[in-house]
C-alpha cells in the first residue's frame, strides 16, 4: 500500500499536467469584445447586445462578442486589463476608464446624451414640496435620501454635486450618510415605498417608469430636475487599428453613426438604447465631469 | 486546594444570543411601513409563476452552470491544495521529520492573511492582476478556502496526539511509514465529511462572487433585482434552489455512507481520484460554455499606492466609527443567527413545526445576503438593523440546517427519559435533546461568527456607515491607498477574532480540541 503510493502521485500528476496543456494550446481568433455597465435587467441588456454584436458583426466582417459585467467598477477594471475592446461607459465610469487607459479613444453618444438631465423624486408622504431654484435643495436637510450606484453619473455624481453646490453635505441626511440603493429602478421602488424620502435618479429611467405605470404619482413626484450636462458614451481601446487593420476605429465609429430607425434591427438596438441615433462625442465635453469627479473623490 | 471554576450551562448559553433580535427589532420596527407591501407581495407571487421565457431562462440555465463548475473546479483544487498546506503546517509532522516545530508554525502564520480576507475581496483584487477571465472566481474562492482547509487539517492533526507516531517510530518504522499508518485511517473520515460541506460553501461563495460581478448566476439574480424583476428573479432562484436540495441530499448521504462504513484509507484514495476526475470534468465544462481558460490569463500590475497617498487615506477616513459600526453590525447578525435556530427548535417542536422550519431556513440560505436586504429594505427604513437583520438571515438558514442534522444524529434516549418522567415538550427538548449538543453547536456558533466578520463587506450598502460599505465606495472610486487599508483592517479584525473564538470555543467546551462537526461552519 505504502511503496504504492508514490506511482499514484505521479500518474495523477501526469494527468492533470496533460490536461493543462491541452488547454493551453487552444488559443482564441481575434475577436471584437465589448461590454456596457449594467443598467438595466439582464433580459434587455442580453436582447440589446446580442442584437447589437450581430450588427456590428455583419458590417466590419469580424466577429463580435458581448460579455457581461454586473458592476460599474467591475466594467472599468474590464477596460483597464483589456478585457473589454468597446464599451458602453456612463460619464463618470468612462472618464475613470480613459484615465487609467491612456490612448483610449471616446467613439460616439446617443443624440440625448448631449443635454442629459437627473431628476431629484420625493415620497408624496414625506411633505417635501417642488424645488424651484437649486438653494431650495436645502429642503432635504435631515431627510432620508438616497442615491443610486456608487459610481453612477445620474444617479449620484451629479445630484452630489448639486446637492453640494446648494451647501448640503451628505452627512446632513437622516441617519449622518445618504443610502446606495444600486440602481435607477431600486431608487424609484425605495422612495415609492416611502423606505426613503427622497432620491435621485436618471431621467431617462423616471420618464420610462412614468410611461409604463411602474412610477405610482399619487406616491412619488418630481421635485426637481438638474441642469443638463454629458453623460454616457462609446469608449474604444486605442489599440485597435493595430489589432484589426488600420482605419478600424474609424469604421467601428462611423458604422454606429451610421445606424438610424428605417433597418429594423438597427431601430430596436436604437428603441431599446432610448434613442433615435447615435451622434459624434467628444473628450472635451467630459471636462465638467472629470473635474466633478475630482472635487468629490471619485477620481484620482 | 480544589479550584472550582463556574461554567455556564451551554443550553441556555445558545438560546442567549436570540436577544439580539430584540434590539433589532426595537430598532427595526418603529421604520416599517406598508409602502413596500406590493413589491414583496409581487416578489411572493412571482415565486408561483416564474418567468419561462426562453431569453431568460437559457440566460440563468448558463449562470447556473458556470456557477456550479466554479465552484466544483475551486472545490478540487482547494481541497487538494489545503491538505498539503494543512499537512506543512501540522506540528506533528514536523516533528516526525526534523524533530522540529518551528516551520509548522511559520506555515500557519502565514496562511492566516489568506484566510482573513473574505472570497469576495480576493475576487475584487484577482479582477485588477487578470481582467475578466474565468480563474478570477476560481482563484477567489481557491486562495481563502485552501487556507481554510489547512487550517483545519492542522488543528485536527495536532488534536491527535503523538504516540501512536512515537510507538511506531520506536518500532522502526520509517517516518513515512509511521505517518501513513498512524494518521491516515483516523482523519479519513473526518477529512471526507468535512470536504463534503466545503463544496456547499464553494456553491454559496461562487454565486456570491456572481452578484459582485464575476459571473455566473449571482449575476443574474443581481441585475433582475436590481431592476425589480421579480418573475425573472425567481427563474434563477428555483434553479438555484434545486442545485442546493441536490446538492445537500448528495452529502448528506455521503456522510451517512461514511459513518455506516467507517472510511478506510481505500476509500480516501477513491475519493481524491474521484475529485481529481471532477475538477477536470468542471474545467472542461467551463470551456464548453465558451470562457476562455487559457488566453485569457495576463498579468497586470496591481496598481500600487505611494506612502503619502496612504498617509493621506489614513488621515481620511473615521477608523474609529467605521470598525464599531462593522462591530456592532457582526454581534447583532450573529446573534440573529446563532440564537433562533435553537429557540425556533424549542418553541415549536412538533413535526410539523419542524419541517415548516426546515423549509424556512432552506429559502433563508437560498436568498443571497445583498438580495435579503434589499428585499428588506423596501419595507422599512434604512438603519444598521437592516443590514444586521439580512446578514443574520442567511446565516440563520446555515446554523439551522446544522442543528438540525447533529440533532437527528444523535439518540433521542434523555429526550424520551426526560418525558416519560413528565416534563413538558420543551423542557425535555431544551434538557433532553438541545444540552448535548450545545457546547458544539457553540463551537460552531464561534467559527460562523468568524464568518458574519468577513460578511459584512456584503452589506455594506445598507449598513452605509462600516467598513464593508467603505471599501465599495473606495473601490469605485479607484482609490487604492483606502482599498489596501481597509483590506488590511478587514483582515485583522479577522485575525483578532479568530483568536476570540478560540478562547470562547475552549472556554465553553474546555477543550482545545474542534469537535468534528463545527469544521462545517468554518465557511
Amino acid at each position: 500500500m505504502i511503496t504504492r503510493n508514490p506511482r499514484w502521485l505521479l500518474s495523477l500528476i501526469v494527468l492533470f499536467s496533460s490536461f493543462f496543456s491541452s488547454v493551453a494550446t487552444s488559443l482564441a481568433e481575434d475577436v471584437l469584445r465589448i461590454g456596457a455597465i449594467p443598467d438595466q435587467n439582464p433580459e434587455r441588456l442580453n436582447r440589446l447586445y446580442s442584437l447589437l454584436s450581430t450588427e456590428l458583426s455583419k458590417e466590419l466582417q469580424i466577429p463580435v462578442r458581448y460579455i457581461a459585467v454586473t458592476n460599474y467598477p467591475a466594467a472599468v477594471s474590464a477596460f483597464r486589463t483589456n478585457s473589454l475592446d468597446l464599451v458602453w461607459f456612463g460619464g463618470l465610469t468612462g472618464v475613470q476608464a480613459r484615465l487609467q487607459k491612456p490612448g483610449a479613444k471616446v467613439l460616439a453618444q446617443r443624440d440625448i446624451d448631449v443635454n442629459f438631465r437627473s431628476v431629484f423624486i420625493a415620497n408624496t408622504g414625506s411633505g417635501i414640496k417642488q424645488i424651484n431654484s437649486l438653494n431650495e435643495l436645502s429642503s432635504l436637510r435631515g431627510k432620508r435620501f438616497t442615491f443610486g450606484s456608487e459610481s453612477s453619473t445620474s444617479g449620484r455624481l451629479m445630484p452630489q454635486y448639486f446637492l453640494q453646490e446648494a451647501g448640503i453635505k451628505t452627512t446632513e441626511f437622516a441617519g449622518q450618510a445618504p443610502g446606495f440603493s444600486g440602481s435607477h429602478d431600486a431608487t424609484l421602488a425605495l422612495v415609492q415605498s416611502g423606505s426613503f424620502e427622497a432620491g435621485a435618479l436618471n431621467e431617462q429611467v423616471w420618464l420610462s417608469a412614468l410611461q409604463t405605470g411602474r412610477a405610482d404619482p399619487q406616491r412619488v413626484s418630481l421635485i426637481w430636475r438638474t441642469p443638463a450636462y454629458a453623460d454616457y458614451h462609446w469608449l474604444a481601446q486605442g489599440n485597435l487599428d493595430k489589432r484589426f487593420g488600420d482605419g478600424f476605429t474609424n469604421r467601428l465609429k462611423q458604422a454606429l453613426l451610421s445606424w438610424d430607425k428605417k433597418s429594423k434591427p438597427q431601430a430596436t438596438i436604437l428603441d431599446l438604447f432610448g434613442a433615435s441615433r447615435f451622434i459624434p462625442a467628444l473628450e472635451n465635453q467630459y471636462k465638467t465631469i472629470e473635474t466633478i469627479g475630482r472635487q468629490l473623490g471619485k477620481i484620482q | 486546594m480544589i479550584r472550582l471554576r463556574l461554567n455556564p450551562t451551554p443550553p441556555l448559553l445558545s438560546l442567549l444570543p436570540a436577544l439580539a433580535l430584540v434590539v433589532v427589532l426595537m430598532e427595526m420596527v418603529p421604520g416599517i411601513h406598508s409602502g413596500g407591501l406590493q413589491s414583496l407581495i409581487a416578489f411572493i407571487s412571482a415565486a408561483f409563476h416564474p418567468s419561462m421565457d426562453p431569453s431568460v431562462v437559457s440566460s440563468a440555465w448558463r449562470g447556473l452552470q458556470i456557477t456550479m463548475a466554479t465552484a466544483l473546479l475551486s472545490w478540487v483544487v482547494s481541497t487538494l491544495i489545503g491538505v498539503v498546506l494543512g499537512l506543512a503546517s501540522a506540528t506533528l509532522i514536523w516533528q516526525t521529520f526534523i524533530g522540529k516545530s518551528w516551520p509548522a508554525i511559520l506555515f500557519r502564520r502565514l496562511l492566516a492573511f489568506p484566510r482573513a480576507v473574505h472570497e469576495l475581496l480576493w475576487g475584487l483584487l484577482l479582477l485588477q492582476m487578470l481582467g475578466l477571465s474565468p480563474w478570477v472566481a476560481i482563484l477567489a474562492i481557491t486562495i481563502p478556502y485552501s487556507a481554510l482547509v489547512a487550517r483545519v487539517l492542522s488543528d485536527q492533526l495536532d488534536s491527535l496526539g503523538a504516540r501512536p507516531l512515537i510507538a511506531l517510530r520506536q518500532s522502526g518504522a520509517r517516518p513515512i511509514q509511521a505517518l501513513t499508518t498512524a494518521i491516515v485511517p483516523p482523519m479519513a473520515p473526518v477529512l471526507m465529511s468535512y470536504c463534503g460541506y466545503r463544496l456547499e460553501c464553494a456553491l454559496r461563495g461562487a454565486t456570491l462572487l456572481g452578484v459582485f460581478g464575476l459571473g455566473g448566476l449571482g449575476t443574474d439574480l443581481q441585475l433582475t433585482l436590481q431592476s425589480l424583476q421579480f418573475e425573472q428573479l425567481w427563474t434563477a432562484l428555483w434553479m438555484l434552489a434545486a442545485v442546493m436540495v441536490i446538492l445537500e441530499q448528495l452529502i448528506s448521504w455521503w456522510r451517512q455512507r461514511l459513518r455506516s462504513s467507517g472510511a478506510a484509507p481505500k476509500e480516501l484514495l477513491v475519493s481524491v481520484c474521484l475529485m481529481l476526475i471532477l475538477g477536470i470534468c468542471s474545467s472542461i465544462w467551463l470551456q464548453s460554455l465558451d470562457l476562455d481558460m487559457a488566453s485569457s490569463i495576463r498579468w497586470h500590475q496591481l496598481p500600487l499606492p505611494t506612502v503619502s497617498e496612504l498617509i493621506t487615506a489614513i488621515n481620511e477616513l473615521p477608523w474609529l466609527q467605521l470598525i464599531f459600526n462593522t462591530l456592532l453590525l457582526t454581534v447583532l447578525a450573529a446573534g440573529i443567527a446563532i440564537g433562533l435556530p435553537p429557540l425556533g427548535m424549542m418553541l415549536w417542536p412538533s413535526q410539523l413545526g419542524r419541517s415548516i422550519q426546515s423549509l424556512l431556513w432552506g429559502f433563508l440560505r437560498l436568498i443571497p445576503t445583498p438580495l435579503a436586504a434589499l428585499l428588506l429594505l423596501l419595507n422599512c427604513e434604512p438603519n444598521l438593523a437592516v443590514a444586521a437583520l439580512a446578514l443574520g438571515a442567511h446565516n440563520l438558514g446555515v446554523m439551522g440546517r446544522l442543528l438540525k442534522e447533529a440533532l437527528d444524529q444523535q439518540s433521542d434516549s434523555c429526550y424520551q427519559a426526560l418525558k416519560a418522567s413528565g416534563a413538558g415538550d420543551r423542557v425535555a427538548w431544551l434538557y433532553g435533546s438541545l444540552s448535548a449538543q450545545s457546547p458544539s453547536y457553540l463551537a460552531y456558533a464561534a467559527y460562523r461568527a468568524d464568518v458574519m466578520l468577513r460578511e459584512t463587506a456584503v452589506v455594506g450598502m445598507v449598513g452605509g456607515a462600516g467598513l464593508g460599505w467603505q471599501l465599495i465606495e473606495s473601490l469605485s472610486s479607484f482609490n487604492w491607498a483606502q482599498v489596501y487599508l481597509l483590506i488590511g483592517v478587514y483582515a485583522m479584525l479577522t485575525m483578532f477574532g479568530e483568536v476570540l473564538s478560540d478562547h470562547c470555543r475552549q472556554l465553553w467546551t474546555g477543550s482545545k480540541k474542534k469537535p468534528v462537526m463545527a469544521l462545517a461552519l468554518q465557511s
